[in-house]
């Protein structure tokens, strides 16, 4: 005889754990439009690819009178799987469980996540739903309380995996306490736009402390984090979200110690879009459509924008360009004159530092008035936010390239280069200390007091000063690299990402600074 | 019949009204003209429809999200 008995119950149980929170759970689930765990990981995941670790995990169940009932699977899901053929790992709680609030197996399970993804070197995809802890089960007499004082802390190796392979958080549901911390402790988190909350509290929390009375939705719904900055993106549903999670991590290496991923595009390296040379009006108080123009240089359909709706003056997000993932930042000019905001700074900052973690050339396209001014920007600190910018990108380790497209202006500026940056200028920009307006007034005061026509005196001052700001003399005195037609960005956009492979091949490894949420 | 808020997406002035109330408006036609840090930032109708609002003047001061005018499609 042999081991057929036990390898029944290996089956018996591999099928219990896959049984969630059973029908009912199912049900409840679906009937609230959310997926369910396992639907989520199919749904993220190329087909037929997860490979589950702890495929029986699971706690008994025991009634008042310790009379055994059965088995109840841990309540938080991980394993392997691939996107578009490149290993991951996604893990993600069961909310068909006790709300997904960890049982004991279900909490080794949601630890190990992180673990695994360091140890094997594959991004992590975490699908949040739950609470996190609960008070239940708690203050129970006799056995230990607390975890000892010598165990290492608990969230350790959620900062460490940080700075070590790609982490994409999406919200599912409702995401409070832990989990909310765990959502952002990621370089890439997205919510569904209708069922997914999150909250640091829920209502009743906050209903006790505050005396306030709001749902989940106005505390923490789409609308509030669309602006607060907690996740990068909004999602139409489910689906979308882990379609951006896809493609999020298709422009990432699987590990600080790889390269990216560099594909191959039919689009012509040499491609020049004639829109580009009236992309920018020549009224500088005009607006015009920075992400255009990004997309008209890029590879067709390569832009994928991250945090569109926070920072607003400070676009953000990944491209290709020749095939070669590379990091984008550009200001929009139709929010605030493109100025850096306190917001605008931080997640200027955290993309950089996202960039550097994955060694990810940075294409920046310049149109910076400076600093945003006035007393709200004062009252937010925002001197303190972009000098942290500006820090972040002059000690950046990747190759860099700027396009001067329209202003540069003040200290704020300086974010936008990268040591040894390759520095391209269109004839439409206007740089200096201080815009020529506002600037000549400050600079010229008494001259233009003491002026017969003070009004005349100024404007002439303007003039002589805004043609002394023409690119062409800076060109000459090799301020910048090249002074170029608009239309001939692409094309040494990607003559440079060819010079710089040698230096991509030697940038793998961890950076110097850690990478925090 | 729905009424839309058009919002401000910037702190600023009015500078132009290039409607008025009962003006039937397309889709992406502009409302109002802001000027904010110097430019002129256009705030446009996002359905089409006919002004039942406008809850703005020129040079009045407009905050960041706050309502413009109101569009009834």
């Amino acid at each position: 005889m042999g081991w057929e008995e036990e390898v029944q119950e290996i089956h018996r149980r591999r099928k219990l754990a896959k049984q969630q929170g059973g029908e009912e759970g199912i049900a409840k689930q679906h009937a609230q439009g959310r997926l369910t765990v396992r639907e989520r990981i199919d749904a993220l995941l190329d087909p037929d690819t997860f490979e589950e670790q702890g495929k029986a995990t699971a706690i008994p169940d025991y009634d008042g009178d310790d009379k055994f009932l059965g088995f109840v699977p841990a309540n938080y899901v991980v394993g392997f799987g691939k996107i578009e053929g490149r290993r991951v790992v996604v893990g993600g709680e069961d909310f068909t469980l006790k709300g997904g609030s960890p049982n004991a197996a279900g909490l080794r399970k949601s630890v190990y996540a992180e673990h695994l993804a360091v140890q094997y070197k594959a991004p992590l995809v975490r699908m949040l739903e739950g609470g996190g802890g609960s008070v239940k089960g708690g203050g129970r007499r006799g056995g230990t309380v607390g975890d000892p004082v010598f165990s290492a802390p608990r969230f350790r190796i959620i900062a460490d995996a940080m700075g070590h392979v790609p982490i994409v958080s999406v919200a599912c549901g409702a995401v409070a306490g832990f989990p909310a911390g765990r959502l952002v402790a990621a370089h890439f988190s997205v919510m569904s736009r209708r069922t997914a909350q999150v909250l640091i509290g829920g209502p009743a929390l906050v209903e006790r402390a505050l005396g306030v009375s709001m749902t989940k939705d106005e505390l923490g719904g789409a609308q509030v984090h669309a602006r607060s900055g907690v996740v990068d993106n909004l999602a139409e549903d489910e689906r979308d979200a882990f379609a951006q999670a896809r493609r999020f991590l298709g422009y990432l290496p699987s590990s600080v110690d790889q390269r990216a991923p560099r594909t191959a595009t039919d689009d012509n390296p040499e491609r020049m879009e004639e829109e580009l040379l009236h992309a920018v009006p020549r009224n500088a108080r005009t607006g015009f459509d920075m992400r255009a123009i990004v997309r008209m240089v890029m590879d067709v359909d390569s832009f994928f924008e991250i945090g569109a709706t926070y920072g607003r003056s400070q676009i953000a997000g990944f491209a290709r360009l020749d095939g070669q993932p590379v990091g984008i930042l550009a200001n929009d000019c139709m929010v605030y004159a493109g100025a850096m905001t306190a917001e605008a700074a931080q997640k200027y900052r955290r993309f950089v530092e996202m960039c550097d973690t994955f060694h990810l050339p940075i294409v920046n396209f310049v149109d910076q008035p400076g600093f945003m001014i006035g007393p709200e920007a004062e009252r937010k600190g925002t001197i303190r936010y972009g000098m942290a910018a500006v820090c972040a990108a002059v000690q950046a380790r990747v190759p860099w390239a700027s396009i001067q497209v329209h202003k540069g202006f003040g200290v704020a500026t300086a974010a936008h280069y990268g040591p040894d940056a390759y520095v391209l200028s269109w004839p439409s920009v206007e740089t200096g200390a201080l815009p020529v307006e506002g600037g000549v007034a400050v600079a010229f005061h008494r001259e233009i007091e003491a002026a017969d026509d003070p009004e005349a005196r100024r404007r002439e001052l303007e003039e002589q000063l805004r043609a002394g700001r023409s690119p062409f003399p800076r060109a000459e005195s090799f301020a910048v690299h090249e002074l170029i037609d608009p239309r001939e960005t692409r094309p040494a956009l990607c003559r440079w990402i060819d010079w710089i492979q040698p230096l991509l091949d030697d940038l793998t490894g961890p950076t110097s600074f850690p990478v925090r949420p | 019949m729905a009424r839309v808020e058009v919002e401000s997406e910037v702190t600023g002035k009015v500078w132009k009204v290039e409607v008025g109330v009962g003006d039937r408006v397309a889709e992406g036609d502009v409302l109002v003209i802001l000027e904010s840090m110097k430019m002129e930032i256009p705030v446009e109708s996002p359905h089409a429809g006919t002004v039942a609002e406008l809850r703005v003047a020129a040079d009045e001061p407009v905050q960041e999200d706050q309502v413009v005018a109101v569009i009834a499609t």
